[in-house]
C-alpha cells in the first residue's frame, strides 16, 4: 500500500516523459497495469480492485481516451490478480513471465470489447497484432526484469 | 438496516467489484454522446495535478542526461593529460551548446518562417509528454488556457498538420494526434481534388477513408487539409499516400497515409490560435468551430 502513490507517480512520468525513446514501433510497456498485478498480490481482492480503479482513472485522465476504460480494465485485472495469488505462488521467472503475458493479453482484450461496445469496431488484427500482443511481451519483460532485479543484481555482484 | 449491513459486509468483496465495474462503464456511457462537466472536471484535475511534475521530469532528464554524459566522458580521462582532457571536454561541451543551439536556432527559424509566410496567429509550444497507454495517441503541450489555447485549435509543426487540442487546463494542452484511433480531419487530394477522412490506425500510421470507388488516387499523391468542417483551415499538408486498397464489393476504397510529420520525434509545435482570415471565412462563416465535419465524424465523445 506504501507504494501506492510513488508508484503512481513513477508510472505517469515514465509513460508521458521516459518511456518515449524505449518504445519498440511506438510501443511501450503498460506500466499501469504492471503496478496493479504487482500491488494485487501483496493486498485483499477488495483493496486491489479499488487502487486498481484508482490507477485505470490516473491513466485514462493522461490518456486520450474515455475515462472509465482503464479504470474498468485495471479495476478487474487487481481483483484477479489478488485473488490469484491466494491460490498461486510462483517462483520460476518462466511461470511468471507466461502469468504477465496472460494478464496483459487479458487486459489489452478486455480494453479492445469495451472500445468496440463504446466507439464502434476498430480493426481487430490491426488491434491484436499491433497494440495487445506487443504491448503484453513488453510489458511482461519488463515486469519480469522488475520482479527480478534484486537477484540478478545479487547475481551480477557475485560475478564481478 | 443491520441486515442489509450484514449482507454488505459479507459480499463486500462482491460488491466493491460491482461497484467498482458499475462506475467505470457509467462513466463511459457518460461521454458517449457528449463529455459531461464530471467527466471533464475528473479529467482536469489529473492533468492538473500530474502536469507540473512530468514538465519538473522532461526539464531535469535533459539537464540529467547532460550531466551523466560529461561524468562519463570525465571517468575514462587518463590523469596525465587530464588538463588537456578536460579543456577538450570543455570544449565538446560548449560544441554541444552550440550544435543543440543551432538546432533549437533552425528549428524556431523554420517555425518563425511558417509563422511570417502565413497570415494566421500561431503559438509556440513545446510538447512534454505522451499518452499513457498504448491505444490513443496524444501529446501533453507546455501551453493552456492561461496563454490562449482553446478545445479543437489545430496544432501544426513546420512540415504539415499535427492534430487538434482536445483537451485544455489553465497550463497545459493534451492534443489529439492525426493518427490516433479517434481523429477524424477532412482531407483532400491535391492533385484531383478528391474529398476523403484521415483518421488514425491502431498504431499502424493513418488512412484515409471514404474515397469514393472511382476516384483517381495513386501511391505518392500528397494529401491535404480540406477546410470543411470549420476546424483545419485548408490547404495544410497531413501526408502522402503509399498504399492504396480497392476491395471487391466495398463501396469506397481507402488508402494507407504516410503523415508528413515525423509524430514520433516532436518537439515543438504550433498552436493555431487564430486561423489565416481567407480561411475563416471558408470554413467557418456557415458552421461554427467544433461542430461541423470532422466533430460530427469524429468518434471522440
Amino acid at each position: 500500500m506504501n507504494w501506492f502513490l510513488p508508484g503512481l507517480l513513477a508510472c505517469a512520468l515514465a509513460h508521458a516523459v521516459l518511456l518515449g525513446p524505449l518504445s519498440v514501433w511506438g510501443i511501450r510497456p503498460d506500466l499501469f497495469l504492471l503496478l496493479v498485478l504487482l500491488l494485487g498480490q501483496r493486498v485483499s481482492p477488495e483493496a486491489a480492485t479499488l487502487l486498481g480503479f484508482l490507477i485505470g482513472l490516473c491513466q485514462d485522465g493522461l490518456s486520450g481516451g474515455p475515462l472509465g476504460l482503464r479504470a474498468f480494465t485495471d479495476s478487474l485485472m487487481g481483483f484477479l490478480a489478488a485473488r490469484l495469488s491466494q491460490h498461486l505462488y510462483t517462483d520460476k521467472p518462466l511461470a511468471l513471465f507466461w502469468l504477465l503475458l496472460a494478464g496483459s493479453v487479458a487486459a489489452g482484450s478486455i480494453t479492445l470489447g469495451l472500445l468496440t461496445f463504446f466507439l464502434g469496431p476498430p480493426p481487430f488484427l490491426a488491434a491484436l497484432l499491433r497494440v495487445i500482443v506487443p504491448e503484453a511481451l513488453y510489458t511482461a519483460a519488463v515486469g519480469l526484469l522488475i520482479r527480478w532485479l534484486p537477484q540478478i543484481r545479487v547475481a551480477l555482484t557475485r560475478l564481478t | 438496516m443491520s441486515m442489509l449491513m450484514r449482507l454488505l459486509v459479507r459480499y463486500r468483496r462482491a460488491v466493491i467489484l460491482t461497484s467498482a465495474l458499475l462506475l467505470s462503464f457509467l462513466l463511459m456511457t457518460m461521454q458517449v454522446r457528449q463529455e459531461t462537466a464530471v467527466v471533464t472536471i475528473t479529467r482536469q484535475a489529473i492533468l492538473l495535478l500530474v502536469t507540473p511534475f512530468i514538465k519538473v521530469a522532461a526539464a531535469t532528464i535533459h539537464g540529467v542526461t547532460g550531466v551523466w554524459r560529461d561524468y562519463v566522458d570525465l571517468r575514462s580521462v587518463r590523469e596525465e593529460n587530464k588538463r588537456l582532457q578536460l579543456e577538450v571536454g570543455t570544449l565538446k561541451r560548449r560544441l554541444d551548446q552550440l550544435e543543440e543551439q543551432a538546432l533549437e536556432t533552425q528549428r524556431l527559424q523554420r517555425l518563425l518562417g511558417m509563422r511570417q509566410e502565413s497570415q494566421a496567429q500561431f503559438l509556440t509550444a513545446r510538447v512534454v509528454g505522451k499518452d499513457a497507454t498504448n491505444w490513443f495517441k496524444t501529446i501533453l503541450l507546455d501551453r493552456g488556457s492561461l496563454d490562449g489555447v482553446r478545445r479543437n485549435q489545430p496544432v501544426l509543426a513546420p512540415d504539415g498538420l499535427v492534430g487538434r487540442v482536445a483537451e485544455v487546463t489553465p497550463t497545459s494542452a493534451r492534443v489529439q494526434l492525426l493518427t490516433d484511433p479517434m481523429n477524424a480531419v477532412g482531407g483532400l487530394i491535391q492533385r484531383t481534388r478528391v474529398t476523403g477522412i484521415v483518421s488514425g490506425n491502431l498504431g499502424a500510421g493513418a488512412r484515409v477513408r471514404y474515397l469514393p470507388l472511382l476516384a483517381d488516387v495513386v501511391v505518392g499523391d500528397e494529401v491535404i487539409t480540406s477546410g470543411m468542417g470549420g476546424v483545419f483551415p485548408k490547404g495544410i499538408p497531413i501526408g502522402r499516400i503509399s498504399a492504396v486498397e480497392r476491395r471487391s464489393g466495398a463501396l469506397f476504397q481507402e488508402a494507407t497515409l504516410a503523415p508528413a510529420v515525423d509524430l514520433s520525434r516532436l518537439e515543438e509545435v504550433l498552436i493555431l490560435t487564430s486561423p489565416p482570415p481567407d480561411a475563416e471565412a471558408r470554413a467557418g462563416a456557415t458552421q461554427p468551430a467544433g461542430v461541423g465535419f470532422e466533430s460530427q465524424t469524429g468518434r471522440r465523445p
